[in-house]
C-alpha cells in the first residue's frame, strides 16, 4: 500500500477511535485481558517449573538415569547398584538414601551419600565444615544442614541435634553446612553409612543416580537391561522426571488457558459487535470512498486495520498486566496456580521472547477474526444503495432465508449437533479433552445458528395476532431477524450459555464433593503426620485403656512408580472390613469379593481411567520390592488425589512383609468424651508436630478451598454477562440508528416518543428472550459437557449433573430486565434528534 | 472523453430493462445535461457510467485512454474513478469526521498524488470554490452551500477529465443553487474536464452545452 493510501487509512482508524471511544477502549481491554490471563498462566507454570526442575537439579544432580523402587517402600539392593557399576557403559552410580526424618516438630528431608562419588554429580550438596568444601574428603560423624534448615531450626553448627523416625532416633551433632543448597530447602546430609544404621535400610538403598560413559546411547543402554532388573524395580531416564513434573499440571493448565481462551474470545466478540456497528454506521461514508475509488480490497483492507489498531495495543498492554499479574501473583502466593501442583517456592518471572510473540500474535488474532465478517460485509457493501440508502444488513445475494430455513440449512444443524455428539463420545486426545472442548464449541455455533430459526417458531404465531402498532413495529422487525438483531442475541446465547454452564459445572461439583465428604470423613477427628510414621509414642498412648478414644483407624500413605512419564500413584494401606470396605470408600459401583487366597485391592476412579483398569480383573503391583498379583474389587471415587489411588487392607499389606507405619489416624471419642477427646489430641499433636482436625473442619476447609479455586470463573461468568449486555446494547443502537428513517416516518405518521421508546425496549426485550433461552439451552449443554467429558478426562473426576435452577433463572431474569435498561439506551438514542430533521437530512 | 455504445441496463429478476442500446458521446471539455422524468434510470445510468453498476450489454469509454469500464473488474473500475472522474452528490456526502481540507485530499491520496502537492492544491481549490481558510474546519461547522462547495473542490482536485453530477443543487436553496451551479459551471470549465449532470432543473439543464433527456424509449 502505497504512503498517502497509508495516511488515508490513518486517518479513518484515528476518527474511528474518537467517535467510538468507550466501545474501542472496552474492546481493547477485552484483548489486553485475555492475553494477561493466558500469559500470565504460563509465565507462572513456566517460572514453577523452571523452579522445580532447578530444586530437583539442585539435589538430584545431572544424572543421565536413575534406578528407583516403583514403590516408596521399596528399596534398590546395593548388590544392583554394584552390578551397574560394573557395567562397562556406566563412568558412575551414586547411590543415595533418602528419607523424612522429625526434627523437633519439624519434618525434614535426609539424604545419606557417598561423598567422593557425589562431588562428581551433586556438587550442591557438598557440606562444608569450616571453610573448606569437602569434595573429596570424608563426612564426619554428623549431619550437614542447609542454611534454610539452620535458620527454621534457630541452631549453629555444631549445636546437638536428634532426628527421629518411626521407632528409630539418631542423636548427633550439626558438622556443617550445605552453602550451595537452594535458599527455600529444608535439607540434612549425612555419610550413606550412617543414615543407613540409624534408619535403614540394610543393604539396600532408595536410589542410584547414574552418569553414562561418554558415546553411550541411552536409550539403547536403558533397552539392555530392560529384562534384567529384578522386580519393583524401574531404570530409567532422568529426563523422565521433567516430562512427569509438567504432566502434572498439564491438565489444569490447559483449563485454565481455555479460560483464557474464552476471555480472549470474548475480546474478539466486542471487537466483532464494534466494527460491525462502525462498519454499518459508516457505511455510506466507505460506500462514498469506494465511489471516490478506494477498491473493495481497501475497504476491506481498512476494517482488519481498524480491527488491528484495537488488538496491536490490547495485546501490548496484555503482556505488560499479564506480566505484572504472574509478579504480583507469585510474590502473593507462590508458583502454585491454585491447584496445589507446585506450592512452596516463589520463581522468578522471566519473560522470553517467544512465548510473549505468540501471545501477542493471540491477541491480534483474534481481534482480527472479530473483525473479519464487518471487513467482508464493508467489502461487498453494493455501492450504489449503500451511498443511497445506508447499510445493506444482508450480503447482497438477494437471497432472503433466514425465515424459511430450508432442508439444506436444517440438515447442516442437524450435522452440527450430530458432531457435537459425537465429539462428546471420543476418548481424550494427548490425554486432553480436546474433542470434549470441540464439542462446546459446536454447541455454541449451533445455538447461535439455531437462533433465527427459534425467532420464527416463538413470535410466528404472535405477529399474526391483533397488536398494539408499538408491540407490531417491535415484533415485526425481531422477526425479520436482521443482522445487528443476529449479533445481540448471538453475545447474549454465548455469554449466557457460558455462564450457565460453569454454574452448572460448579454447582454439580460442589454438590458431589460435598456427598463425597461425608463418606470419606466418618470419624469425627483426625490425625496426620507430614510425610513420616507417626510417633510409636503416640500409637503406643492410643492403644492404653485410658485413652479417650473407642475407636483408631490408622493408615499409611506411600507412592508406586507405574509410569516414568506419569505422577505417582498413591498407595493407601489403610485398616478396614475387608468384606465390607464399601463403609470406608465411597464406590461408585458394584464391589466384587475377592477370589479365595486373593489380595483384594480397591482402585479410584482416576487409577482406572489413567492405567485403563476394571473391576474384578487381576493387576500386578510393584509393592515391597516384588510384583504383587492382587484383585480389582471396586473403583471408588476420589477428588483428593488425581493422578490414582490404590487401597490396600492393612492385614493383607502385613501378610505380605510390609511394614505398616501409619502416617494418618481416623480417630472416635468415648460417648461424652469428645471435649476430653480433643483437649488430649490438641496435646499430643503439639507435642509431636503433627497434624490435627476435626471432621467438620477438613469439610469446611475442602469446600472454601474449592469455592476459592472457582472464583476466578465467576468473575469471568460476570465478565462475559457483561460483555453480552454491551454487545446487545452496542448493536441495538446501531440497529435503531440504521432504521433512523423508518422510526422518524413513524414519528410523523402518529408515533409519540413514548410509543417510539417502548417499541425499541420491547425489541430489545424480545431478542434478549431469545438470547437467554437458547443461551439457557446451550448452557445446560455445555455444563453437561464440562461435567461427564472435560472433568472426567482432564481430571478423572466424575460426578452427577445438577442444574441449580435457584440460581440460574433469577440469573435470566435479571440478564433480562438488564437488557431491557440496556435497549432503553437505544431507544434514547432513536427518540434523541427531532423526526423532521431526521426525514430532511439524507443519508 | 466519455463514449456509451449499444448500452443495455436489466435489474436482476426484472424482464423489462431499464434502458436498453443507449448510446452518445461528450467530447473534451464538454458539459452535458442529463435530464428525464424520475424512475426513467437516470442515476442508473450515472452509475453504470462510474461502475457502480454493470450494465448487461455494450461499452463505456471513459477517459484519455478511452478504457472501456464495462469491461474492467472491480478493483481496475475503483482506480478509473480515482484518477479519471470526479463525483458531486445532491447529498453532498462530506466524511464528517475529517476536516475539510482532509475531505478535498481523498482523491489526491486515492489517486498517488505526490503529498508535497497536497497542500497547496487544496488551498488554491479551497480559494476558488469560495473557501479560503476553511480548510481546518470541521464539516459538521459548515451550511449545506459551503459543503457543497468542500464537494466540488474534492470532485476537481486530481484533475479528473470526467466530472459526474447527481442533481448537486437538488438540496440548496433558490439561490445558493444558482451561486453552486455557476461555481461548478466556471471550474470544470476552467479545469477543462467534461462533465455529465443529471438534473430536473430546467435552469440548469440550460446552462449546459448539451441536453440528453432520458425517457422510456431511449435518449432524444
Amino acid at each position: 500500500m502505497s504512503a498517502p493510501r497509508w495516511q488515508l487509512s490513518w486517518w479513518l482508524i484515528r476518527a474511528q477511535f474518537q467517535t467510538r471511544r468507550t466501545a474501542t477502549a472496552l474492546s481493547m481491554l477485552a484483548i489486553a485481558l485475555g492475553v494477561a490471563l493466558g500469559y500470565a498462566i504460563h509465565l507462572i507454570n513456566d517460572a514453577a517449573l523452571a523452579d522445580f526442575s532447578q530444586a530437583m537439579k539442585s539435589v538430584q544432580g545431572e544424572p543421565d538415569a536413575l534406578v528407583a523402587p516403583q514403590d516408596s517402600a521399596g528399596r534398590v539392593p546395593l548388590a544392583l547398584i554394584n552390578q551397574l557399576a560394573r557395567d562397562e557403559a556406566v563412568a558412575l552410580v551414586v547411590p543415595v538414601i533418602e528419607t523424612r526424618v522429625r526434627i523437633g516438630e519439624l519434618t525434614v528431608r535426609l539424604i545419606g551419600l557417598d561423598v567422593f562419588s557425589a562431588g562428581l554429580l551433586m556438587p550442591d550438596l557438598l557440606p562444608r565444615q569450616g571453610e573448606s568444601i569437602k569434595g573429596g574428603g570424608l563426612f564426619e560423624d554428623g549431619m550437614y544442614a542447609s542454611p534454610a534448615l539452620l535458620a527454621r531450626l534457630q541452631t549453629k553448627i555444631g549445636a546437638g541435634v536428634t532426628a527421629m523416625r518411626g521407632d528409630a532416633r539418631w542423636s548427633t551433632h550439626i558438622a556443617g553446612d550445605l552453602p550451595a543448597a537452594r535458599p527455600d530447602d529444608l535439607l540434612l546430609v549425612a555419610d550413606i553409612a550412617r543414615v543407613q544404621a540409624h534408619f535403614g535400610p540394610a543393604d539396600a538403598v532408595s536410589e542410584g543416580r547414574i552418569r553414562l560413559a561418554p558415546g553411550t546411547k541411552l536409550t539403547a543402554w536403558l533397552n539392555t537391561w530392560a529384562g534384567k532388573l529384578p522386580p519393583g524395580i524401574t531404570l530409567r531416564a532422568a529426563a523422565d522426571n521433567q516430562a512427569r513434573l509438567s504432566n502434572i499440571s498439564r491438565a489444569y493448565r490447559v483449563n485454565l488457558n481455555v479460560l483464557a481462551l474464552v476471555a480472549l474470545l470474548t475480546g474478539g466478540f466486542l471487537v466483532f459487535a464494534t466494527q460491525l456497528t462502525a462498519v454499518a454506521q459508516r457505511s455510506t461514508q466507505f460506500a462514498l470512498l469506494g465511489v471516490l475509488g478506494l477498491s473493495p480490497r481497501m475497504r476491506l483492507m481498512q476494517v482488519l486495520f481498524e480491527g488491528l489498531a484495537i488488538g496491536v495495543p490490547g495485546a501490548v498492554i496484555g503482556l505488560a498486566l499479564g506480566w505484572a499479574m504472574a509478579a504480583a501473583f507469585t510474590r502473593l502466593l507462590g508458583g502454585d496456580l491454585g491447584g496445589g501442583f507446585f506450592s512452596g517456592g516463589t520463581p522468578a518471572i522471566v519473560p522470553e521472547l517467544l512465548p510473549a510473540l505468540g501471545f501477542f500474535a493471540l491477541g491480534c488474532a483474534a481481534s482480527l477474526a472479530g473483525a473479519l465478517y464487518p471487513a467482508w460485509l464493508n467489502r461487498v457493501q453494493p455501492l450504489a444503495q449503500a451511498l443511497k440508502t445506508g447499510f445493506a444488513q444482508r450480503p447482497p445475494s438477494g437471497r432472503d432465508d433466514a425465515l424459511r430455513p430450508r432442508a439444506g440449512k436444517a440438515i447442516a444443524l442437524a450435522l452440527v449437533a450430530g458432531a457435537a455428539l459425537a465429539l462428546t463420545r471420543l476418548p481424550a486426545l494427548f490425554d486432553l479433552p480436546l474433542a470434549g472442548y470441540g464439542a462446546i464449541a459446536l454447541v455454541l455455533v449451533l445455538g447461535i445458528a439455531v437462533a433465527p430459526l427459534v425467532t420464527q417458531m416463538a413470535f410466528g404465531a404472535f405477529a399474526r395476532r391483533e397488536l398494539p402498532a408499538a408491540q407490531r413495529i417491535a415484533v415485526q422487525n425481531v422477526m425479520q431477524a436482521p443482522l445487528m438483531a443476529q449479533v445481540a442475541a448471538s453475545g447474549l446465547i454465548v455469554s449466557f450459555a457460558l455462564t450457565v454452564s460453569m454454574v452448572t459445572m460448579v454447582a454439580s461439583f460442589r454438590v458431589a464433593l460435598d456427598q463425597w465428604l461425608d463418606v470419606v470423613l466418618p470419624a469425627p477427628y483426625y490425625v496426620r503426620s507430614k510425610g513420616v510414621p507417626l510417633p510409636p509414642q503416640l500409637l503406643a498412648a492410643l492403644e492404653r485403656p485410658d485413652a479417650p478414644f473407642a475407636r483408631v483407624e490408622r493408615m499409611a500413605a506411600g507412592a508406586l512408580n507405574l509410569d516414568p512419564r506419569r505422577p505417582t500413584v498413591a498407595v493407601l494401606v489403610r485398616e478396614l472390613d475387608p468384606a465390607n470396605p464399601g463403609a470406608r470408600l465411597p464406590f461408585t459401583g458394584e464391589i466384587l469379593a475377592a477370589p479365595a487366597g486373593a489380595i483384594p485391592v480397591w482402585i479410584s476412579e482416576p487409577m482406572q481411567e489413567l492405567y485403563r483398569l476394571k473391576p474384578g480383573q487381576t493387576l500386578r503391583l510393584p509393592l515391597l520390592g516384588r510384583e504383587v498379583e492382587v484383585f480389582v474389587g471396586g473403583v471408588w471415587r476420589d477428588y483428593a488425589r488425581q493422578f490414582g489411588a490404590v487401597v490396600i487392607g492393612a492385614t493383607d499389606y502385613r501378610a505380605l512383609g510390609g511394614k505398616f507405619e501409619a502416617t494418618e489416624l481416623a480417630l472416635w471419642p468415648h460417648q461424652g468424651g469428645e471435649a476430653a477427646a480433643r483437649d488430649w489430641l490438641a496435646r499430643e499433636a503439639s507435642r509431636y508436630g503433627i497434624e490435627m482436625a476435626e471432621a467438620g473442619e477438613i469439610r469446611a476447609l475442602s469446600l472454601d478451598i474449592f469455592d476459592k479455586s472457582f472464583a476466578v470463573t465467576y468473575a469471568l461468568e460476570a465478565a462475559a454477562m457483561l460483555i453480552g449486555l454491551f454487545g446487545l446494547a452496542v448493536t441495538l443502537a446501531a440497529s435503531v440508528w440504521l432504521r433512523a428513517r423508518e422510526l422518524a416516518t413513524l414519528s410523523a405518521l402518529g408515533f409519540n416518543r413514548a410509543m417510539l421508546t417502548r417499541a425499541v425496549m420491547l425489541e430489545g426485550a424480545l431478542i434478549a428472550a431469545i438470547g437467554l433461552a437458547v443461551g439457557l439451552a446451550c448452557g445446560i449443554a455445555v455444563g453437561a459437557i464440562l461435567t461427564h467429558v472435560v472433568n472426567p478426562q482432564a481430571f478423572h473426576w466424575r460426578m452427577e449433573l445438577q442444574i441449580p435452577w435457584l440460581q440460574v433463572l433469577p440469573g435470566a431474569a435479571l440478564t433480562l430486565a438488564a437488557g431491557i435498561i440496556a435497549s432503553r439506551f437505544a431507544a434514547l438514542q432513536a427518540t434523541r434528534l427531532p423526526a423532521a430533521q431526521v426525514l430532511a437530512s439524507a443519508q | 472523453m466519455l463514449s456509451v455504445a449499444n448500452l443495455t441496463k436489466r435489474h436482476p429478476g426484472s424482464a423489462r430493462p431499464v434502458f436498453s442500446a443507449l448510446g452518445f458521446s461528450i467530447a473534451a471539455g464538454e458539459i452535458v445535461a442529463l435530464a428525464g422524468e424520475s424512475g426513467v434510470g437516470k442515476s442508473t445510468l450515472l452509475n453504470c457510467i462510474a461502475g457502480l453498476e454493470l450494465a448487461n450489454t455494450g461499452a463505456i469509454l471513459v477517459g484519455p485512454q478511452a478504457q472501456d469500464i464495462v469491461r474492467l473488474d472491480e478493483a481496475a473500475r475503483a482506480a478509473l474513478r480515482a484518477t479519471t472522474i470526479g463525483f458531486v452528490f445532491q447529498a453532498f456526502h462530506v466524511l464528517p469526521t475529517l476536516t475539510v481540507a482532509q475531505n478535498v485530499a481523498v482523491p489526491l491520496l486515492l489517486g498517488g498524488v505526490a503529498a508535497g502537492e497536497h497542500a497547496a492544491r487544496i488551498e488554491a481549490l479551497l480559494g476558488r470554490v469560495g473557501l479560503p481558510g476553511f480548510g481546518p474546519r470541521w464539516p459538521g461547522t459548515l451550511s449545506g452551500g459551503e459543503l457543497q462547495r468542500v464537494a466540488i473542490a474534492r470532485a476537481l482536485v486530481h484533475r479528473p477529465s470526467l466530472i459526474l453530477a447527481d442533481e448537486p443543487t437538488g438540496n440548496l436553496d433558490p439561490r445558493t443553487a444558482d451561486e453552486i451551479l455557476v461555481l461548478l459551471l466556471e471550474r470544470v470549465r476552467e479545469e477543462g474536464a467534461s462533465a455529465l449532470i443529471v438534473t430536473h432543473s430546467q435552469h440548469v439543464a440550460q446552462n449546459c452545452d448539451r441536453i440528453l433527456t432520458l425517457t422510456p424509449d431511449g435518449l432524444q
